[in-house]
Formats: C-alpha cells, structure tokens, sequence
C-alpha cells in the first residue's frame, strides 16, 4: 500500500517537473569504435621544369609520393587510405575543393600536393585538409634532392600523423634485423622502418642475435658467435667501428640498453645456468643484479629505467617477472596467462607490456596493460618472434614463421588490426629492433 | 633502526666491493675462448686414436625432450666412457647445449645452456672437475629452422666436443 | 522508487500525511464531480411514469332535461316540488361536495402517489447512478490493473533482453528504454523524448573513434543546436575537454559526421530536443 502511495507521489512531482521545465536534455555515449579515420591521398602532380620549360617527361618514381604517405598512415592502423584512381580531376593545390565530392566519398581529410622538379632537385607542396570542417588544416612546402622523395614522403607522414593524432609519427625511424642468406652467411642489416634502402653494417659467417639499437640513436649491440661462442659487441652507427663489450666464461648475450643508453644489461652464463648483470655500456663495471638456480635471461628496462622486466623458469615453465635495478627487492611475477611467456619489452609510457606468449603450442605476439593487467594477442602465430614496439607506441615490429616456411618480418598495430608485412627479400629474417624518433 | 641501517649500509659496501673485484677476476673478463686449455693436456696421437676406436667414444650426442634438461638414463653407459677418458688424458671438453627453433633465439640460448650444465653436471658426477669442462649454449642457431613435428627432435641435444680435435 | 523508499524511511509522518491530504482532496473532487453529473442525468432523462392517473369521469347534465320534463303543478306542488328540488339542490350540492371532496382526495392521493414515484423514481436514479459509479470504478480499476500488468510484462521482457544480451551496444540501448519505460509509467510524453534520445545517442557512438583518446578514463562534454531537419545549427561546442586534442576533435568529427540526427516531427517535441548536452566517455567498457 505504501509502494503504491509512494508511486503515486512519484509520478505526480514527475509530471509537474516535466510540464514545468525548460532544462537541457542530455545524451549520455559511453564506450566507442576502434575505428579507423578515412582519408584521401590524391596523387601528387609533377610538374617538370628544364631551364625554365616545362616538358613531359614524368619521373616514376615520384608518381609513388602519394602512395608512400598512403602506405605509412595505413600502416600505423588508424587511417584508411581511399582510392582516389576512380577521379577524373584530381586538385593539386586547397583551392577550388569540392568538398561536397569528397565528403560523398566518405572522405574525413585529403591530402593534395604538386611536385616541381628542378634538374636533381625537387620541391613539394601539399595541403591537408578537414572535410567536414571546409578548411585547411597543414599546408606546407619541402625541397630535397630527388633520391629523397621517400624522406620527403615520410616526413609529410609524420606531420599528418602527429596533427591528426597527437602522437609523433614514426615513419621518417628506422630499423634493424638480421637476415640469413644461408648456413654460413649472416648480415646484420639497417633499414627505413618500412623495409626499404637496407644496407648490411655487419657480415659474418656465423650467427648473429640480438642486436639492440641505443635509445640515443648512436649505436647497436648485437651478439655474435664469431668467436665460436656468444659474445657481445657495441658498434657505431656513424663510424662503423666496433668495441667488444662482454666475453666472459660462458654465453654473453641478451644486451638490454638502459632508457639513457649509459648500460647495458646483459646475461652471462660462465658455468652455471643465464643470470643477469648490468655492465657499462663500454665494457666496464659489471654487477649483478641476482642470482638464482633457475634461467633468468631477457632483461628489459622499465621507460623510468628502475625495473628489469625478464623471462625466467623458476616457476617451471617460462614466464615474465619484475626486478628494482637499484637494492634488493623483491622479484614480481608479471605474467600469469598462457603456458609460456617471453621475450618482454615496454612501451614508451610503460603502460603497456609487449611480449611473446604460447598458446596452444603456438607462440604469439601479445600486449599486456600493466594496470589492468588484461592481455591482447596481436598476432596469430604459429612461430611468430622477437617483438619490439616503434617509438611511439602504435606499431610493434616482429617476425613471423609458417610451418615449414621461412620467417620473415612485418609490423602489426598495437590495435592488433593491422597487419603488414615488410619486403626486405626472400631469405629468413630474425632478430628485429627498432630505432628512436630522430629531430632531423 | 639505525643499527640495522648501518650493518644493511655495510653489507652494502661488502657486496659492491665484492662485486667490481672478484667477479672481474673469476669470470674471466674478455677471456678468450676455451679458456681451458692452461690447465688441461693436449689430445695426445694416442687419445686420438681411442676416440676413433671406442664406439661409446664416437656418440657425442645427449638428446633431449621439449623444453626438458633432463638427462635420461638410457646416456648413462655413454656419460660413463667419456668421464673415463678425460680423467685418464687430462683433457679438455666443450658441451655444446642446442634447442630447436620454438620459442625465442635468447631463451633457446639459455635453455641450451642448461642442458650443457645438466650434462656436465652428469660428468661431475662422475668424477670430472671444472677445470676440464666448458658449457657452452648455440640456443637454436644450429637448428633446423623450417622443421616440423618430429623432425625437430634432433635439435633438442648436447654435444660432446673435445678441444683440439 | 528506491529514492523514495528512503525517504519513506525518514519522513514517514509527513509523507503519510500529504498522501492523506492528496487523497481527501481527490474524494473531495470525487463527490463534488459526482453531483454535477446527477444534475445532468436529471435533466437530460425523461420522466415516465408506471401508472397512469385515474381519470375522473364527467357527470352527465341530467338536471337541465329533467326540468325540462316537469309540467305545470299546485303550488303545493310547487312547493313540494321547489323543496324537493331544495332538497335535490342540497343533495346535489353535497353529492357534489363529496364528489368534488373525492376527487380532492383521489388528487391528493394521486398527488401522494406522484411523490411517492418520484421519490422512489430519485432513489432507483440514486442506486442506479450508484451502481454506474462502481462499473466505472471497476472498469478503472481493471484499466490500471490492466496497464500495470502490461508494465510488468514489458518490464519482464526488457530484463530477460538484457540476460540474453552479450553486445555491449544493445546493452546500451536496452538501458535506455528501460528508463524510457519508467518514465513512460509516469505517464508523461518522455517516453517519445527517450526513443529519440537513444537514437541519437546510436547514431553518434556508431562514429566514435575511441583509438585517438589514449587509455585513461577521459571525459567530455559538447553542447550542440539541432534544426528540424537534425543537421546542426553552427558548430558543436566543447564544454569540458578530454585534455587530448585530438580526442577532442575526433569525437567534435563524430558529431558533425551523424548529421543528419533523427529527431521528431512533432514541434513541440522538437523543441525539447533542440538543444542537447552530448557527454562521452569513449574508454569506458574497454575492452
């Protein structure tokens, strides 16, 4: 009786209030799509200039300009590039946009630019442009040589990148794998981040692992069993010159670079089971950082440089833990998902935790957030490997591997949406590592 | 507190001090490689010949289970022969641990190591010191990369490898 | 309801008291509406009586022709004669002042008896407006009864939906036209007002691109002026934003990207919903 005299009072103040008020409505939309923003990359007209005339003949390799920028925001996995071969009048400048057509399309931005070519140099002007709001957005001009028109490309990627997302762009980075060409050829090679202008820094007849590029950009370390064992070099990227960093008793492998490129952690074996050290990044003052009867190899550095994330089998099977680099602490288990964990790296705000993980037998590429501790697979396996996230944090770069088949390399968004693969050539690639955003 | 901070500072030092010195000296910085030889005889003609001859001599190799480092029994008569004959030459011995290609190259690495160690553990068992033995790890550098079921088996294996030979 | 039973917990009296009063004003209203229907019953029905009044036959003229026939007599005949007709006077006289009594009588007692059929007419109006009175009650009560029930069902079918469910985004708008439906038993015009609210609030999550908004918890908040055609009047305002500009300006691209947003035919409708308070929260339900 009382529920019913409470109603009743309920629905009188409720038409009273309703008949009465002229308070704004409100619409509440929790949650959203992980979806991907259109965008329309017109070919870029070139327009050839020879003492002051103007003549036909078109350089090939610049009609791929548009396609360069395409690529690299496809990449990344928040864009999509809308084909634009259909369109018979491609504008090459922001004026005169009919951006009824475009919006039609579907299209959120477009990107339009023109190319003048000079002997061996050429200058690019484009424009981005906001559909829905009928305005430019980035209009810019750059010179180079011609060679440098997959730079110039890169760079008008990134600008439209870190406009559009906030985030820097990554496409200008580049990176380093080790390819197999047979059983006694190794090359340990560096590339642009999409595969392309791949040039060897080391050759070697016998094995090479690991290699880690400085987050100062400077150098690499890498492993390689020259000496009929494992042990660890630093090599400069600008001179080409080498320094021997570990040759202890034993394996030397598994460099880590700290987060201001001044250490390095590293594992030692000497006659015992992998254990940890920290050791300078020139060779001297090791330490180590714990001992125990199990494996604990695979040192990782936290973006604050205070902890070592690595894999161990204390627990039988191998998984991910924790470590402080400083005092002694106590070592947290970071993984407690899947039979086996391994080979862990962090993101650049440390949130998130990139690592192998088999499941069901195959072994996957997967992203844990380190606060929720929820875990994404990003890739399917079977015999996917070594993964490394890009400076940014949206693309993590590692090798994959069918039955029976070769590995190669490709990169794969942090969304796990977007998979590419990288054309480096046709023998086995291993070992990838990815250099830092450079200010160039 | 104060009392425990100081003998934790102390420790501290003691450990530090411990580590830049006698590490250096007992791990051998940049010592090359094998390291064993100084204290360890040459493979005679005669040493040679034994290897050649003994049949248990000529099997090099302990195989292994996936992600196992179990030395299985059946090794055993194998293990045996080749204590005897490094305690009878003085001589020097390399284990060489390998995995096949699943998992990553650095783990592979270790867990190699570790089926080096738990043979040359077998071997210390058996009367043989470390100044005889090196373990050494090539992870899953040697393996068949492309592989598949158990094709992959004899990846998974310790290698038994005198110096000098 | 759960508001209320809290406040039931702490104002008892009053509540009780003002529900009293409620309801007195609303008997009040009953007996005074109750009246003015008599008084129109009352006019507009026609009166019939059972019975019909006995009429009262006329006495023939006799006298006149009887006097008529009398010839010429002695004058004590005549005398005789004019008592005799003093006498037939007198008797007439009284014959007809107790003819005229009875008629009195039978119209005093026809009059009785036309009061007493209408009084008992007034009562049978009275059960009869009565009786009425209770159908139209009952009829009420199984109306209200009836529509409660359809509640619950409805109610029942919007919780079983919300089981079978496993898409977030049907979840979303289930929730909605739950509220919807509570409003609806309110009685007022919400429920419409909720149906376009969930559809615009479909249209624009459908648009929202949360990768562009990192993933921490952010808020915003737009404010935006809808024409009848449900494109936008002008730009959408950011009241609160994320910290993140280009979450803000994906989710400023989401708004202007659902246009046109379905909104009512109706004006007055309309109007509530010309000017509307977008909030997002585009991690929440991460995944």
């Amino acid at each position: 009786m009382l529920n019913h005299i409470h109603r009743f009072i309920f629905f009188i103040t409720l038409i009273t209030l309703s008949l009465s008020s002229h308070s704004i409505e409100v619409i509440e939309i929790l949650g959203g799509k992980a979806s991907q923003i259109p965008i329309a990359i017109t070919p870029f007209n070139e327009e050839i200039r020879t003492m002051g005339q103007v003549t036909d003949k078109k350089n090939a390799d610049l009609q791929k300009m548009h396609k360069v920028i395409a690529n690299d925001l496809e990449r990344s996995g928040l864009f999509t590039s809308l084909d634009t071969s259909g369109i018979s009048t491609i504008p090459d400048s922001d004026i005169l946009i009919n951006f009824s057509n475009w919006s039609a399309l579907q299209a959120q931005f477009l990107v339009v630019g023109k190319i003048i070519t000079i002997q061996n140099r050429l200058i690019t002007r484009w424009s981005l442009i906001d559909i829905y709001k009928e305005k430019t957005v980035l209009s810019m001009e750059f010179s180079g040589s011609k060679k440098q028109y997959r730079g110039i490309a890169h760079k008008i990627s990134d600008l439209i990148y870190k406009k559009l997302t906030g985030s820097p762009g990554v496409f200008h980075t580049r990176i380093t794998f080790v390819k197999k060409k047979s059983e006694k050829i190794y090359g340990l090679y560096v590339a642009d981040y999409d595969g392309f202008n791949q040039r060897a820094i080391v050759n070697s007849s016998q094995p090479i692992l690991s290699a880690r590029w400085s987050p100062d950009g400077e150098k690499i370390a890498y492993v390689s069993f020259e000496k009929k064992k494992p042990v660890i070099y630093v090599q400069d990227l600008n001179t080409g010159k080498r320094v021997l960093v570990a040759n202890f008793k034993g394996n030397n492998s598994a460099p880590a670079w700290s987060p201001d490129s001044k250490k390095l952690a590293i594992v030692l074996t000497y006659s015992a089971n992998s254990q940890i050290y920290i050791i300078n990044s020139d060779g001297s003052g090791i330490k180590q950082l714990m001992r125990t009867r199990s494996i604990n190899t695979e040192p990782a550095w936290s973006p604050d440089g205070k902890e070592i994330f690595f894999s161990s089998d204390r627990g039988g099977n191998p998984q991910i833990y924790k470590v402080n680099v400083d005092g002694v602490s106590d070592v947290n288990r970071v993984t407690f998902e899947g039979k086996s964990n391994l080979s862990p790296s962090l993101s650049p705000d440390g949130k998130l935790l990139l690592f192998l993980t088999q499941d069901n037998g195959k072994f996957r590429v997967a992203v844990q957030n380190l606060l929720s501790n929820q875990v994404l697979k990003l890739t399917k396996g079977p015999h996917d490997e070594s993964p490394v996230f890009s400076p940014n944090g949206h693309m993590v770069l590692f090798t994959y591997k069918d039955y029976g088949k070769t590995t190669k390399i490709g990169t794969v968004s942090i969304n796990g949406l977007k998979v590419t693969p990288l054309r480096v050539g046709s023998e086995a690639i291993q070992e990838s590592s990815w250099g830092p955003i450079t200010s160039n | 507190m104060k009392k425990s901070l100081l003998l934790a500072m102390l420790m501290a030092t003691m450990v530090v001090g411990c580590s830049s010195t006698d590490m250096k000296e007992s791990m051998g910085l940049n010592a090359p490689f094998p390291e064993l030889t100084s204290q360890t005889a040459e493979l005679s003609a005669a040493a040679i010949d034994e290897l050649a001859s003994n049949p248990l001599l000529s099997e090099r190799s302990v195989y292994f289970k996936f992600n196992s480092y179990n030395v299985e029994s059946q090794y055993s008569d194998m293990l045996a022969a080749h204590a005897e004959f490094i305690s009878k030459h003085n001589v020097a011995v390399a284990i060489n641990g390998n995995a096949d290609f699943r998992g990553s190259h650095e783990y592979n690495l270790s867990l190699g190591q570790k089926r080096s160690v738990a043979v040359s553990d077998s071997l210390s068992g058996l009367g043989i010191g470390s100044n005889n033995v090196e373990t050494v790890s090539y992870g899953e550098e040697n393996a068949n990369q492309e592989c598949t079921g158990s094709a992959c088996d004899q990846d998974r294996r310790a290698d038994i490898v005198y110096v000098g030979e | 309801m759960k508001i209320i039973l809290k406040l039931q917990d702490n104002y008892d009296i009053q509540a009780n008291l003002f529900s009293f009063v409620i309801h007195f004003g609303l008997f009040i209203f009953m007996l005074v509406s109750i009246q003015w229907q008599m008084k129109d019953v009352y006019y507009s029905e026609v009166e019939l009586w059972d019975a019909m009044p006995m009429q009262v036959k006329s006495q023939p003229v006799a006298n006149k022709k009887k006097s008529a026939d009398i010839k010429k007599l002695t004058p004590k005949a005549i005398k005789k004669q004019k008592q005799l007709k003093i006498n037939e006077d007198a008797e007439i006289k009284l014959k007809k002042k107790r003819k005229a009594e009875k008629k009195a009588k039978i119209k005093r007692v026809q009059k009785q008896a036309l009061k007493q059929e209408k009084i008992e007419q007034l009562q049978k109006k009275l059960l009869e407006q009565e009786k009425i009175e209770q159908l139209q009650k009952k009829l009420l009560e199984q109306e209200k009864i009836k529509e409660i029930q359809k509640k619950l069902l409805e109610q029942e079918k919007l919780d079983k939906l919300k089981e079978s469910i496993l898409d977030q985004d049907v979840k979303k708008e289930v929730r909605i036209a739950v509220e919807a439906d509570q409003e609806l038993f309110a009685g007022s015009n919400t429920g419409e007002l909720n149906k376009f609210k969930a559809m615009i609030q479909q249209k624009i999550y459908q648009n929202v691109n949360k990768q562009l908004c990192g993933l921490d918890l952010v808020e915003l908040e737009f404010e935006i002026q809808l024409m009848p055609t449900g494109e936008l009047l002008g730009e959408p305002k950011l009241t609160q934003s994320s910290k993140i500009e280009s979450c803000d300006q994906a989710l400023e691209r989401a708004i202007l990207q659902s246009q046109p947003l379905p909104v009512p035919k109706d004006a007055k409708l309309f109007s509530k919903l010309k000017n509307l308070k977008l909030k997002f929260s585009p991690n929440a339900y991460t995944e």
